[in-house]
């Protein structure tokens, strides 16, 4: 695994980890009942008071075209998400198999 | 289509490969390699066991190796595979050289150990394979005090199973509630009495800092004091085991899991991947995940092996329906709760209402909270969460398909259900949710212009 892998790896973790922490906090200041404050590392000052505030201002619209065009998204290894609205009718699958065949051509 | 098979690894994926695939083109020859004596066993049984709620280890194996040597598998027990040559495209197992046409990772994961001093004594215990179980349990016999660390879901079943044997269970986690990766709050504080009355001292938002001992741990020294035990058990997170595969050149993904496509394919032809060792999209963003449950790596699996036979089977991005037994409570969900739609930023409206499973005059009814999060404006579902008791499985796995399906709090609230007293309430829980939502959703509109009105 090349070191750009790691450090992305490490970036993702990092990020997730402060992101919910930050989520934890806010959701327990509305259902105070049976829950006590997360455990904070010292230190990560960056990512408690730079990171998550700066990611939270930017709309989840925004966010979502980036993770696209970073390729950050499952598309970028032949992914595709199947439509959620009403699908078409099921038809046949071309080549019979003792399993049905599931969309071939999405 | 012919040729040969090799599987590596014997969970959920790598045995429903291997045995999907052979009955799919029987002309293949298919070798499974696997590390361990036991195959076809479920390893999410063992809590249970452990906590009598089972009798006998005996009772979780599915199946021998025996019948999946009838069913013309070759099988390879305790067999390391240590090398994998995809270009020459052998495999090494016991210094041997074994040749593939096709070839499906399952090597799973492994369990992330805690980055402390004394992680190394005696006394850690990590839940997976069930020879060691069948020890541990003999263990459990003779302590009296047992540190569980790390509110995972198999965290959550393991301290409320050794409470209900009897043991005095610490049960410690960073977070500020139980499964606070997932679960909300309003959800997790009834999982939080159930596991007090099953004598487990829940010990939250506590850092793990070491554990203490001279050759076996005798305590667990946090930031919030020490805790004497006779045994900890670690329950962190599932770390994918993709190292021989990456050793080979596969390519891993920003969750540490295998990059594979919606065919269960590597970048390599021939090259297959499913279970906990993979990474793949969740259906609302899109973003890779892992770490999911025994039902997806056995559905990735049989992905793999449909298409290793020469089929065109696609797996979707994952909608993620859970649902766990905490202490004596039921919770579950699907997609996201309000934790992680607040930690993302996703946008959401949240649909709360509370039912019954029968009809409330039937014996063993049970209340049923449903929390549904919708998208703003279209009032498609994103996800949701729910408590209670029986029932709360099958509406999660309902729900996470008609998310899927791109359903609306407006469907949910005008769903058809099922109401015969012993199984089913006049009322369903989920349309109650969805109408008390649409019915806030109204009240706050009318609100908003009225107040535009005034201005």
């Amino acid at each position: 695994m090349s070191r750009l892998d790691i450090a992305k790896q490490r970036l993702r973790a990092h990020a997730e980890h402060h992101l919910r922490v930050a989520a934890m906090e806010e959701l327990r200041a509305r259902h105070p009942a049976g829950t006590t404050a997360p455990y904070h590392e010292r230190g990560e000052l960056f990512w408690r008071r730079v990171f998550v505030p700066m990611y939270r201002r930017v709309p989840w619209s925004v966010k979502e075209r980036a993770m696209r065009t970073l390729r950050m998204t499952a598309a970028s290894s032949g992914w595709t998400p199947p439509p959620r609205r009403p699908a078409e009718p099921w038809r046949p699958p071309a080549q019979a198999g003792t399993e049905a065949s599931s969309r071939s051509s999405r | 289509m012919g040729g040969r098979l090799i599987v590596i690894g014997g969970g959920g994926a790598g045995t429903a490969a291997a045995t999907i695939a052979k009955r799919l083109d029987p002309s293949l020859r298919v070798s499974l390699f696997t590390e361990f004596e036991d195959i076809a066993y479920s390893p999410c049984g063992i809590p249970f066991v452990h906590g009598r709620e089972i009798p006998r280890f005996e009772d979780l194996f599915l199946s021998t190796v025996d019948r999946y040597v009838a069913e013309g598998l070759d099988m390879r027990m305790e067999t390391v595979v240590t090398e994998i040559d995809l270009d020459r495209r052998v495999i090494t197992a016991r210094n041997q050289h074994e040749g593939f046409d096709q070839l499906i990772v399952c090597t799973g994961f492994t369990w992330e150990k805690p980055s402390v001093p004394g992680a190394n004594l005696e006394g850690l215990h990590y839940v997976k394979n069930i020879r060691k179980a069948m020890e541990f349990d003999k263990v459990l016999d003779t302590v009296k005090t047992v540190a569980v660390i790390g509110a995972s879901p198999l965290g959550v079943e393991m301290a409320g199973n050794l409470g209900h044997r009897g043991l005095d269970v610490h049960f410690i986690d960073e977070g500020p509630w139980v499964l606070g990766e997932v679960l909300d709050p309003d959800s997790a504080e009834p999982v939080h009495e159930s596991l007090r009355s099953r004598n487990v001292t829940l010990r939250l938002g506590t850092k793990v800092e070491a554990f203490i001992g001279d050759d076996r741990v005798r305590a667990v020294a946090t930031s919030d004091g020490e805790i004497p035990c006779d045994i900890a058990i670690i329950c962190l997170e599932k770390l994918p085991n993709t190292a021989l595969a990456q050793a080979a050149g596969l390519e891993v993904g920003t969750t540490g899991g295998l990059i594979v496509d919606d065919h269960m394919r590597t970048k390599v032809p021939g090259v297959f991947a499913a279970g906990d060792a993979i990474e793949v999209p969740h259906g609302l963003t899109m973003l890779p995940i892992r770490g999911l449950t025994g039902s997806h790596a056995y559905a990735q699996g049989r992905t793999a092996a449909a298409n290793a036979a020469g089929e065109d089977r696609v797996y979707d991005p994952v909608w993620i329906p859970w649902g766990l037994v905490g202490g004596d409570y039921t919770i579950g969900g699907f997609s996201i709760g309000e934790t992680l739609a607040t930690a993302m930023g996703i946008p959401y409206v949240v649909a709360k209402g509370v039912g019954v499973s029968r009809a409330r005059y039937y014996p063993g009814a049970t209340k049923t909270h449903v929390k549904l999060l919708a998208e703003p404006g279209t009032l498609k579902l994103i996800g949701g969460q729910l408590h209670g008791g029986e029932g709360v499985k099958e509406r999660c796995d309902f729900l996470a398909f008609a998310a899927k399906r791109g359903a609306t709090l407006e469907d949910l609230a005008w769903m058809e259900n099922i109401y015969s007293p012993p199984i089913g309430a006049l009322f369903e829980p989920i349309a109650i949710a969805a109408q008390n939502g649409l019915s806030e959703l109204r009240q706050a509109r009318k609100q908003a212009a009225r107040e535009a009105v005034t201005v």
